[in-house]
């Protein structure tokens, strides 16, 4: 087996430190950088987002995998900034004002890392005015807004209505997702996109920074 | 006013009225557990005429069979004109009444006959007694705001759209309509009644009593009213005798309620020197710890998994449901509610279904099945998705048990008894719930069932005013644990997923 293959069947299984070894002996292996995070680190973890979407594997699996990436890309973070690569988009997100709720929100943002997208991460209980000055002040091209209640999720239609006044809605798609939240409900407040689960939001926030690229 | 036949009854309804809407004023039984949204699927009615036609959310959920059927969601459908629809009748569901507690009557809060009710989420139960502690009438019908939506989120939200009077009103109906029923099993008249304890969580009291929910809609959660108090019967539009009083309990917090107040005062969980839990799981779990004369109070969303409505193939405990499961000779075994062939599975029998998949080996620890979906019996199965649906309450309610006991710098070894309150706990097999992780493990030969014993807490506080102070200085005195922003709980919760 490979070792890039061998990278991405350990984060699969969640081995952190099995995987930070191996990310450690491609890079010594003068492996390049971005085949080990593309060919290792993201094709485990799209592995990963396509058996959680099928309801294959679940929160845990998904945890523990994403902690393995993010071990072994710590690693590779400093050699890309070096070599000049970067990420195939960038993201911010965050849970709704209002609203405490964070597991969704942290499933979409490692599905989001795991597709190699810079991913800022706002919190919770976030003002509709953070998502909107942090996109324009860190040039992100995709907001993403998460509610669990059916009384926090109608904040969503003030992030949309904050990044219409500051004139970058058409620059900056917005994505919705959460329990209460649904199709119609996205048409209805002017958002871009809904996505039912964590790796279809990644999926879809993925072909909209290659639309835009 | 164009008219809706529903299963061969005419009724006027206005143009333009949500069918679910039309719906409520007949009698019939469907619920709306997703409180209109479109989500759930769970209102499902065959229905045609002049409607208007399926929006976006019934193409994604009704299959093209059904929609060629005429199957429906009723909250997405409008009337138009006249029109037709078929529904379920509503059948008498089992409601727990019954509680653990000895109660009597010491200083009674009336001098003829009083009344203590429960107001849950998802059911009403009442008791009627007379001033010597006798107990003359009990029973118990389906909180009539479920049409409203199943969890307190959307009736809050529906209150604040608007529908903060009829929310009340409904409630209000629904207790009036309960308390005449027992009465007239006891041979009285409600107007004799002249006293009455109404126990419920906190959203429930808020809209019995019309009060502006906003500050339990959001964070930071702090709730503006906590009750314990008096008011007016009449002031709630209950049918006791002139001046009667109600007795609202207190509650701990936005969501810790009065019924767990009165859950508490029934146990006499905090007159004990020993270390206790008390946990009520429904929709919503709500947790007590007892340890050194301090009492540390939690909820979490368990979500409606465990009453049924959150599953594919879920329903509450009534005719048709499977209730309980066994394995008999490697093959399970499925026990029905009414005898008949199963219609759907409530959540007792869900938590027996898990425990003995898990047994046979058709579940694994991570919470994958074998086949999706999974046969149980007859044409009730089991999906994927159900079952992690399941893993998502079941862990939460167990991490809030965790994260209370580890705040008291306790292990579960030190719990001297773990008490579970409420409708569902009462038909729980307690084996099942360890098993698969729905309450710790090692406390299952610690563990008692004590029925409804917020029902147990408002008699109490009914037949002896003197206890009316005590509970409201507990009440007072409880530290409410937020488990949103606790470490320790979202480690346990994500690892109790599995089983």
């Amino acid at each position: 087996m490979s070792i890039l293959n061998e990278i991405s069947e350990n984060l699969q299984k969640g081995k952190a430190k099995v995987v930070k070894q191996l990310v450690q002996q491609a890079i010594d292996e003068k492996i390049p950088v971005e085949q080990i995070l593309d060919e290792g680190l993201l094709s485990g973890m799209s592995i990963i987002g396509e058996k959680f979407k099928n309801n294959e594997v679940f929160v845990p699996e998904v945890l523990v995998a994403a902690r393995a990436m993010n071990m072994g890309a710590s690693l590779l973070k400093p050699l890309m900034a070096e070599a000049g690569v970067t990420a195939a988009g960038k993201v911010c997100i965050g849970t709704v004002r209002g609203d405490l709720h964070d597991i969704g929100k942290n499933l979409v943002k490692m599905m989001m890392e795991g597709k190699g997208l810079e991913v800022i991460d706002l919190g919770t209980d976030v003002a509709p005015e953070t998502y909107v000055q942090t996109a324009i002040d860190q040039g992100c091209q995709i907001i993403c807004c998460s509610a669990l209640l059916t009384t926090t999720m109608c904040e969503m239609e003030n992030v949309v209505k904050k990044a219409n006044e500051a004139g970058i809605h058409d620059k900056v798609k917005i994505m919705i997702g959460g329990a209460p939240v649904t199709q119609s409900f996205c048409e209805q407040i002017g958002a871009d996109c809904y996505t039912p689960d964590a790796a279809s939001a990644a999926d879809a926030a993925v072909a909209f920074c290659k639309a835009t690229a | 006013m164009p008219v809706l036949t529903v299963n061969g009854t005419e009724y006027s309804v206005p143009a333009g009225i949500r069918l679910s809407d039309a719906l409520a004023r007949a009698n019939v039984s469907t619920s709306w557990p997703c409180g209109g949204l479109g989500r759930c699927g769970k209102c499902r009615v065959k229905a045609r005429g002049a409607l208007s036609e399926p929006d976006v959310q019934e193409r994604q959920l009704l299959s093209p069979e059904e929609l060629a059927a005429g199957v429906r969601l009723a909250c997405r459908t409008y009337v138009l004109g006249d029109c037709e629809a078929q529904a379920a009748v509503s059948s008498g569901e089992e409601i727990a009444t019954r509680g653990a507690g000895r109660v009597a009557a010491v200083r009674p809060a009336f001098s003829r006959y009083g009344a203590a009710v429960d107001l849950g989420t998802t059911t009403l139960a009442a008791r009627i007694y007379d001033a010597s502690g006798r107990l003359l009438a009990s029973g118990g019908r389906m909180n009539p705001q479920s049409r409203f939506g199943a969890d307190v989120i959307s009736r809050i939200q529906a209150s604040m759209d608007g529908a903060r009077e009829e929310l009340a009103a409904c409630v209000r109906e629904g207790i009036t309509a309960l308390l005449a029923e027992l009465c007239e099993k006891a041979g009285l008249s409600p107007a004799e009644l002249d006293g009455a304890v109404i126990a419920g969580n906190t959203a429930m009291l808020y809209l019995l009593t019309a009060s502006a929910p906003d500050a339990l809609s959001r964070a930071p959660f702090e709730a503006d009213r906590l009750f314990g108090e008096e008011t007016d019967a009449a002031a709630l539009a209950l049918p006791l005798c002139e001046g009667a009083k109600v007795y609202l309990p207190r509650c701990i917090s936005a969501f810790v309620g009065a019924d767990i107040t009165a859950a508490l005062t029934s146990s006499g969980l905090c007159r004990s020197d020993k270390t206790h839990l008390l946990a009520d799981v429904g929709t919503n779990g709500e947790m007590a710890l007892w340890h050194g004369g301090k009492l540390r109070c939690c909820s979490t969303a368990a979500g409606p998994a465990f009453e049924g409505a959150g599953l594919s193939m879920g329903m509450q405990g009534a005719d048709g449901a499977i209730d309980h499961m066994t394995v008999e000779d490697g093959e399970l075994c499925a026990h029905v509610i009414g005898g008949k062939d199963a219609k759907g599975v409530c959540g007792s029998g869900v938590v027996d279904a898990l425990a003995c998949l898990l047994d046979l080996e058709a579940l694994d620890e991570t919470g994958l099945l074998d086949g999706d979906p999974t046969p149980l019996s007859g044409d009730v199965s089991l999906t994927q998705k159900d079952v992690r649906m399941i893993q998502l309450a079941k862990s939460a309610v167990c991490a809030g048990m965790y994260t209370l006991v580890e705040r008291a710098s306790l292990t579960m070894d030190d719990v001297s008894e773990l008490l579970v309150a409420g409708g569902f706990g009462s038909y729980l097999d307690l084996g099942s719930a360890g098993k698969i992780g729905l309450i710790p493990l090692s406390i299952v030969p610690r563990t008692r069932v004590i029925g409804n014993a917020s029902l147990d807490g408002a008699s109490m506080l009914l037949l002896d005013k003197a206890l009316r102070a005590e509970s409201e200085a507990m009440a007072n005195a409880a530290e409410t644990v937020d488990l949103s922003t606790d470490p320790v709980f979202m480690e346990q919760y994500t690892e109790g997923m599995f089983f």
